[in-house]
């Protein structure tokens, strides 16, 4: 069995089993039982291997950038035909699966499935570092840490993406191990290759003080030798610091109509401290959005929950969840109008769907990610985890590399 | 609001088309409810239930509709989508702001030039940070070359969905993709890549031009321009392509608007709204684009602005390359650990015109340290294109469903994110 790759920190997951993939024809057996004929398995298994990698037909298990290469592979310049590659849209014509792109925990029993439907002999090819081993997301709660902890992989391309020559090397890999299968035993996988060595690991993901210290131990004593960090180009004490100040509370871009509006109908005294845009008071929230598409402003742009846990210390403030909200007018000089809801923890806001029919996703995107409710809201489900999904990701609680087994 | 509206099928039967009228009660504004339950659907009806996705050719990604049918006619279709959530904005949270513009190349992977764009449009107005003028122009320049190269690919990728039509379904996929291909050339001699480019930094851009690349630019596009009268004849005045699109899957201009949903889908709904000219950004106050609008709102008008605005985006870009300033490339100080840009407190938004509509960014800043956001929001126009499916799939048949959802053109990376 082998193992992920050596300098990898993340825990490791068991590679799948490839002792029960071994492909086992029953004509195999009979023939090899008879003293003599293993001569002639021999000759037959090398016209049956010709035939094969002479016409590898891709299953494109596509899902994210890769694909995209993969389509590129199979147009005009590289052009995959002409080596009797061709892609074949269902899984029971195709001989390689080509995971091109990242594998989420959502999609990971699709995958399965899929390759479960393809029939033997098979190959899997995981094409770009996301497929390889999930490359910068494989720490997060959603996405899967290789795709060869689901299935069994052949031959790796790492890239992001590869180029399609970097795929097209893969498939010739891929003729030569298949040259290797003799009496219906596979050629041995390759090994993952290991990304972690040649890249320098993030600094930031060392300070998430809800990450178990025990995957920081293990990544900090094979990162730390990589994170020199070069301090000359920090400037001095005395020297003007262009960052390190708060910048200027950014300028509103309200018109003055709607400042207007906010006052004297509104009765609006609060404003969001940073950066000038009203608070609104749940109860008149719905009133002002109508209002608002009254006066133009039609395309619904954007609702954001922000968490604010606890705080203890100097400035000590309860939890709390802000909502932002944005609408764009229309046509020329097109203008953002925004404003803010505060809300308390389990309080739910009024839903917009009733004004704006774009908030119905976006509503749904907050709920299941921040764990806002939405009052009157006619659809509230989940729409980026799994129906049976714990907990709400983007909270400031929520462990970003939560484990969701089995897939990762 | 309170409003019944019909839907009209027809069932082709042995002998005469049979009209059958079905009635729907509507809670949203609209033709059809999304959330209307198919229990109210007629119950003599052959029903079958389709479902399309998530692994599926068609659907451009990861995604996955349950569609009602009767017959071969929709009555209801359902939406999935996170099959791609791959917490972008909860990797952002942790990672500092100049981290973040390798994250965001991967979300509209078919135009990652404009997600760096967006992003650090709004990391620069956090920081109050100013943008040369040569870096502007450049960052128009890519912006424009993107917008061809994405709009090849979704030209080539819709008439796969239109399949036979077109000559055994895959030559105009491979004749655009053989156009892309030196957009993507031009983009590999500046950053070293064929996408996730790398390239945009806080504050200006991280490589200059190289030399002679004016020349390669208008080789390249005098390449693009002659296939265009090529690309015309296989789609926009082809009479098969007519069949398969005029008339399907129409959108009206308000719904859309209130679906949120903007660029190229808008404007074929018969909205003039283009951000590139209303709220103009980078260069785009001294190279004014036009604005191209269609009427129709249905999948031959999607297709018409697309490629209308391939042909813009040459004029675009050509001006672009040739007005090249001279100057900086970045102003901000060079940057050489993720460190280095802090902000503790502010919320800005910002939104671009990508290929596909406005795509925004959502900054709350002062997380754990100075350095990261405390909240990333990406703010994608395929998202709210893909919301209009359950409003303009029904009474569509499955193979239009197909020619519906490729000419909304949704890229899953950015709806997922």
């Amino acid at each position: 069995m082998a193992v992920n790759g050596s300098g990898d920190g993340h825990k490791r997951l068991p590679v799948y089993d490839e002792s029960e993939l071994t492909y086992e024809h029953p004509l195999y057996g009979a023939m090899l039982s008879v003293p003599g004929l293993s001569v002639g398995v021999t000759s037959i298994d090398a016209i049956l291997n010709w035939g094969v990698m002479n016409s590898l037909w891709v299953f494109p298990m596509a899902t994210s950038c890769c694909g995209i290469e993969l389509m590129a592979a199979a147009a005009s310049r590289v052009d995959l035909d002409r080596m009797g590659t061709i892609v074949r849209a269902t899984p029971r014509q195709a001989e390689v699966m080509v995971i091109a792109g990242t594998i989420t925990v959502k999609m990971a029993p699709r995958v399965k499935a899929l390759w479960d439907q393809m029939p033997e002999p098979k190959w899997a090819i995981a094409m770009g570092s996301c497929a390889i081993s999930g490359d910068f997301y494989r720490n997060l709660y959603a996405v899967v840490p290789g795709i060869d902890t689901v299935l069994p992989v052949d031959v790796y391309v790492p890239g992001c993406p590869p180029n399609p020559e970097a795929l097209m090397h893969g498939l010739l890999r891929l003729k030569e191990k298949v040259a290797l299968r003799r009496a219906g035993k596979l050629p041995p996988r390759d090994d993952r290759p290991d990304r972690l060595q040649v890249t320098k690991p993030s600094v930031a993901r060392f300070l998430d003080p809800a990450r178990d210290p025990a995957i920081d131990e293990q990544q900090v004593e094979s990162a730390l030798h990589a994170t020199d960090t070069d301090r000359s180009d920090e400037p001095a004490a005395g020297e003007e610091r262009a960052s390190a100040e708060p910048p200027e509370p950014i300028a509103s871009s309200q018109p003055s109509d709607l400042e207007a509006l906010l006052r004297d109908e509104f009765g609006v005294a609060e404003t969001a401290p940073k950066d000038g845009a009203p608070v609104v008071a749940v109860e008149r929230h719905v009133a002002l959005a109508r209002r608002l598409r009254g006066m133009g402003y039609e395309i619904f742009t954007y609702v954001v929950a922000t968490h604010f846990p606890e705080k203890t210390g100097k400035a000590p403030a309860p939890e709390r969840f802000e909502l932002a909200y944005a609408v764009r007018s229309v046509g020329k000089g097109s203008k953002v109008a925004s404003w803010r809801l505060k809300l308390a923890p389990g309080e739910a806001a009024p839903s917009l769907v009733g004004v704006y029919a774009g908030a119905d996703w976006q509503e749904r995107e907050q709920w299941d990610l921040v764990g806002v409710r939405f009052a009157g809201h006619p659809d509230l489900r989940r729409i980026m985890m799994p129906e049976n999904w714990d907990g709400h990701p983007l909270r400031k609680d929520y462990p970003a590399d939560k484990a969701c087994p089995p897939w990762r | 609001m309170e409003m019944s509206a019909r839907v009209e099928r027809a069932v082709m039967t042995m002998n005469e088309p049979q009209v059958v009228t079905v009635q729907y009660q509507s809670a949203v504004r609209g033709n059809v409810d999304p959330h209307l339950s198919i229990r109210h659907y007629d119950p003599e009806a052959d029903m079958m239930l389709l479902h399309f996705g998530p692994q599926h050719p068609s659907t451009h990604g990861v995604f996955r509709m349950d569609l009602h049918l009767d017959g071969e006619i929709v009555v209801k279709a359902t939406p999935y989508v996170g099959y791609l959530h791959r917490a972008v904005e909860k990797l952002c949270e942790k990672l500092s702001y100049v981290q973040q513009t390798p994250i965001v190349d991967k979300n509209d992977y078919v135009a990652p030039m404009t997600n760096e764009q967006a992003l650090n449009m709004a990391f620069e107005k956090l920081l109050n940070v100013e943008v040369p003028r040569r870096a502007r122009w450049m960052r128009t320049l890519f912006a424009e070359l993107q917008r061809i190269a994405s709009h090849l690919l979704a030209l080539g990728t819709f008439s796969i969905d239109l399949g036979g039509a077109l000559g055994g379904g895959s030559t105009l996929f491979i004749h655009t993709f053989r156009e892309r291909e030196l957009i993507l050339d031009l983009f590999e001699e500046v950053t070293g890549m064929r996408f996730h480019y790398n390239t945009h930094t806080i504050g200006g851009q991280r490589h200059d031009l190289p030399a002679g690349f004016d020349k390669k630019v208008h080789a390249a596009l005098d390449i693009i321009e002659s296939r265009i009268p090529e690309y015309a004849k296989m789609t926009v005045d082809n009479a098969i392509f007519k069949d398969r699109t005029v008339g399907v899957g129409v959108l009206d201009g308000k719904l859309a608007l209130e679906l949120g949903i903007t660029g190229p889908i808008l404007r074929a709904s018969g909205v003039d709204h283009d951000l590139r000219r209303d709220a103009p950004y980078s260069a785009y106050d001294e190279l004014v684009p036009r604005v191209r609008v269609e009427t129709a709102g249905d999948c031959y008008a999607r297709t018409r602005v697309r490629f209308d605005e391939v042909t813009d985006s040459i004029a675009l870009c050509r001006k672009a390359i040739d007005g090249m300033p001279e100057g900086p490339i970045n102003g901000y100080k060079p940057i050489r650990q993720p460190t280095m840009a802090k902000a503790t407190s502010g919320q800005v938004y910002v939104g671009i015109e990508t290929p596909r509509g406005e795509l925004g960014t959502f900054v709350v800043a002062g997380g754990d340290t100075p350095t990261s956001p405390h909240r990333l929001k990406i703010r994608s126009p395929s998202l709210h294109a893909l919301a209009a499916i359950p409003y303009i799939m029904p009474g569509a048949t499955v193979s239009d469903a197909v020619a519906i959802l490729g000419s909304l053109d949704p890229i899953m990376g950015e709806v997922d994110r």
